[in-house]
């Protein structure tokens, strides 16, 4: 059984042997260890200095959060999970199964994984984007100019559907975690761990947006629009497809002030993806027509407007029974809404992100009282939907890609 | 006029002769009527429309009627009738777990189809029927209350010829002694093959090309898309090439239809171009605005037919990329849009969390 190995080299290699190499290379850095940093460091500096990488927002966002100054204050968050009695240790081999249609987003919960210490096997599926092909190239940049102790503690390899390997990989794991949708996760589910084992799983979400009608109402034109500009980069980064990428907007208040706000809000959308040039190929076009007829045909759909192909919009009369599917690539459902405790009833396990605008902190707090662990992992302000932290899916993970242990003299 | 002249005179008068003006000042009555029709019988339809165009009024244009995307009727069951008016139901070719188009059709819709089908081979194969060669298997139209697109599109050419032959057996082999026998007794008379593109070229073609037969006095009408052809280099013109070279067969005449849409079918010249029939029409779309693009410019195929009753397919965005070369062009055996097909829109994979390998992953 042989895998193409990406990194720290480029060559065809057994899987055996890529087993043989984690296991036989030391976990000599503690949990942030100031050479994992400068590391860090190092990869950052290598992204933000290559050309072509400057194309890739994505990119720049994850250089940016690499930083030495990004990363290092996160230590103190990591320090505050010890107790008197408590260390933490890294768990071992983290084995990361990002999805098929990779994109960056694995890199955070692999770099994570790499700050507390432990090494790390990640698969990536035959075909990947530009963006990953290319991060592959910086990061062995990057190893080259490391430590060679660092060498094997991060082996990138790539290979099709073959279970034997994955089986083999995951034997060798002490934590496995999982990305893709829900049928991705289940069959890998289905393979063994050892016995020790942990696994962390971000199968499919939804995301959704909430803004209090009035408080966008009062916004000065250059804030409105300013605002807008921070909801199109949550939503059109990722074609809509990032799962904390809001998909519904929850508009409170009275029903005259939503509409205004919901017209005004939307017609302002217009004109940044406009601005932008968001232009989608012809097929995901047809996709989301076709996705907002069947949508009228079977959801409590009131209305529809499509500003001019730009961005389809449908407002829905009720949340009951609300299907999370979705078709990406640009379709906003909207509902008006007294407040955020009538949304609570529609919430489930499947949401995770809700972006807001124009709620104090005891509103949120009261409401995620209301929803008493039902769903939602995150409520971030409008502009932060993609921006990644170590409380993610519900973990943290910092906590769970390491093991605490107990001292007592 | 009355709506009822109107649909008679498209029917009647020479296909392919009227001017575009005049088809279409004939058409938009009959398909404003169509719009009205649907909406008072087919609630789904009529929830789109009152969704999609809220303050729609009578279409001042045929590029005004609503159109509805292909797509749902693989996912929704659209139906002007009730159900004991039911007469068939045709179902697109979708190859396993796909889904499939259901199309309900009562006897009058069957009966326009076939008559509007009748008026279009009439011009192109002549009023007589001549012996058929089908290029495909007689296992296929067994059922005959529930029909594949490929079953409904060969009993539908049926009607153009006569002592019809089954080239093939249920496992696509060519029968060369049947063949040969038919040609014999045939062949010296102007004769009528009929098949799916891809089954021509792979069942029938293939199995062909050395033999040496003489076709010469045979009529090729062939359809169902060059997506699988294209994936063999085989164009429509290496298709027509090959076909003269191994067996004198220069008659060809492709076509561009769908079971959304059955009888309006666009026929191509000798000049290589499709052209609609009097009682339909395309449309070229910009798939960004949706607004109507001129000719030369390529976009998204809306195809526009004066025949469904039963079901609201009047009119109907396609997943298909065309262009029209010229509108009215020099000839006058050839009126209205000429066109070309360029394939199906591509399929898009978004990036992001989510992927579908999961069966990939089990296996």
């Amino acid at each position: 059984m042989t895998v193409r190995e990406i990194a720290p080299v480029e060559q065809c290699v057994e899987a055996s042997e890529v087993v043989a190499r984690l296991q036989s290379a030391p976990s000599s850095f503690p949990p942030f260890a100031p050479e994992i940093i400068q590391f860090c460091g190092r990869f950052s500096r290598l992204i933000f200095q290559n050309k072509p990488a400057r194309g890739f927002p994505e990119l720049q966002a994850l250089a940016f959060w690499m930083r030495p100054a990004g990363v290092g204050p996160l230590n103190d968050a990591v320090r505050r999970l010890e107790t008197r009695h408590t260390r933490l240790v890294p768990r071992g081999v983290v084995f990361h199964i990002p999805p098929a249609n990779v994109d960056t987003i694995f890199v955070y919960s692999w770099i994570v994984s790499m700050l507390m210490g432990n090494r790390n096997l990640i698969r990536l599926s035959s075909s990947v984007t530009p963006q990953v092909d290319l991060l592959c190239r910086i990061l062995n940049e990057a190893l080259a100019e490391s430590d060679p102790v660092f060498r094997n503690q991060t082996i990138i390899v790539q290979y099709g559907h073959e279970r034997e390997i994955t089986e083999l990989f995951s034997q060798s794991a002490d934590v496995r975690v999982i990305w893709g949708g829900d049928q991705t996760v289940n069959a890998i589910r289905s393979i063994p761990l050892p016995p020790h084992a942990s696994e962390l799983t971000f199968p499919d979400r939804f995301s959704l947006c909430a803004i209090r009608a009035e408080n966008y109402l009062g916004l000065d034109e250059a804030q409105g629009i300013g605002l807008v500009e921070k909801f199109y980069n949550d939503t059109f980064w990722f074609d809509q497809m990032a799962c904390s990428s809001p998909r519904l907007m929850l508009w409170c208040g009275d029903k005259a002030e939503c509409g205004r706000a919901s017209s005004l809000f939307f017609c302002r959308l217009q004109e940044c993806i406009r601005r932008k040039g968001y232009a989608p190929e012809t097929g995901i076009r047809m996709n989301r027509f076709t996705f907002a007829c069947r949508a009228i045909l079977d959801r409590p759909v009131t209305a529809y407007q499509d500003f001019q192909g730009d961005l389809p919009v449908l407002t829905l009369g009720s949340l009951e029974n609300f299907s999370r599917d979705h078709c990406g690539g640009g379709l906003m459902l909207e509902f008006y809404s007294s407040g955020l405790d009538a949304l609570a009833p529609a919430v489930t396990h499947r949401d995770q992100t809700l972006t807001q605008f124009g709620f104090d902190s005891i509103e949120l707090e009261t409401f995620v009282k209301l929803l008493n662990g039902r769903g939602i992992d995150r409520i971030v302000p409008i502009g932060e939907a993609l921006h990644f932290q170590h409380f993610w899916d519900g973990y943290d993970l910092f906590q769970s890609l390491s093991r605490s242990v107990y001292v007592q003299t | 006029m009355t709506e009822d002249a109107a649909f008679d005179q498209l029917l009647e008068s020479p296909q392919y002769s009227l001017t575009q003006p005049l088809k279409e000042s004939l058409l938009l009555p009959l398909l404003n009527a169509l719009t009205d029709h649907h909406r008072a019988r087919c609630p789904e339809y009529a929830k789109l429309i009152s969704l999609l165009h809220p303050e729609l009024k009578q279409a001042g244009s045929p590029a005004e009627i609503p159109f509805i995307p292909v797509g749902l009727f693989k996912t929704h069951v659209l139906c002007s009738i009730p159900p004991d008016e039911v007469f068939k139901t045709l179902t697109s070719s979708g190859t396993t777990g796909q889904q499939v188009s259901q199309i309900f059709l009562d006897r009058e819709t069957a009966r326009r189809q076939t008559v509007a089908l009748g008026r279009i081979m009439a011009q192109v194969l002549g009023p007589e029927r001549v012996p058929m060669i089908v290029v495909d298997s007689n296992g296929l139209v067994r059922d005959r209350g529930r029909f594949s697109a490929r079953a409904a599109g060969v009993l539908g050419m049926l009607n153009f010829g006569r002592n019809h032959f089954y080239a093939l057996d249920e496992h696509m082999d060519l029968d060369e002694n049947g063949l040969r026998a038919f040609l014999e007794k045939f062949g010296s008379k102007p004769f009528l093959i009929f098949g799916f593109t891809f089954m021509v070229w792979q069942y029938f073609f293939e199995r062909i090309r050395d033999m040496g037969l003489d076709l010469s006095q045979g009529t090729l009408v062939h359809s169902g898309g060059w997506k699988k052809l294209q994936e063999r280099a085989v164009s429509n013109v290496e298709f027509r090439r090959s076909f003269e070279e191994a067996a004198k067969l220069k008659r060809i005449f492709n076509f561009y239809g769908m079971v959304e849409q059955v009888g309006s079918v666009y026929v191509e010249a000798e000049d290589g171009l499709l052209y609609p029939p009097n009682f339909a029409d395309i449309i070229i779309r910009d798939p960004a605005t949706m607004r109507e693009l001129p000719p030369s410019e390529p976009g998204v195929i809306q195809v526009l037919s004066a025949l469904p009753l039963s079901y609201p397919g009047h009119s109907i965005l396609t997943e298909d990329l065309g262009v029209i070369h010229s509108i009215d062009g020099s000839s006058s055996e050839r009126r209205g849009k000429a066109f070309r097909v360029l394939g199906r829109v591509p399929k898009s994979e978004l990036r992001g969390c989510s992927d579908t390998h999961a069966v990939e992953v089990a296996a």
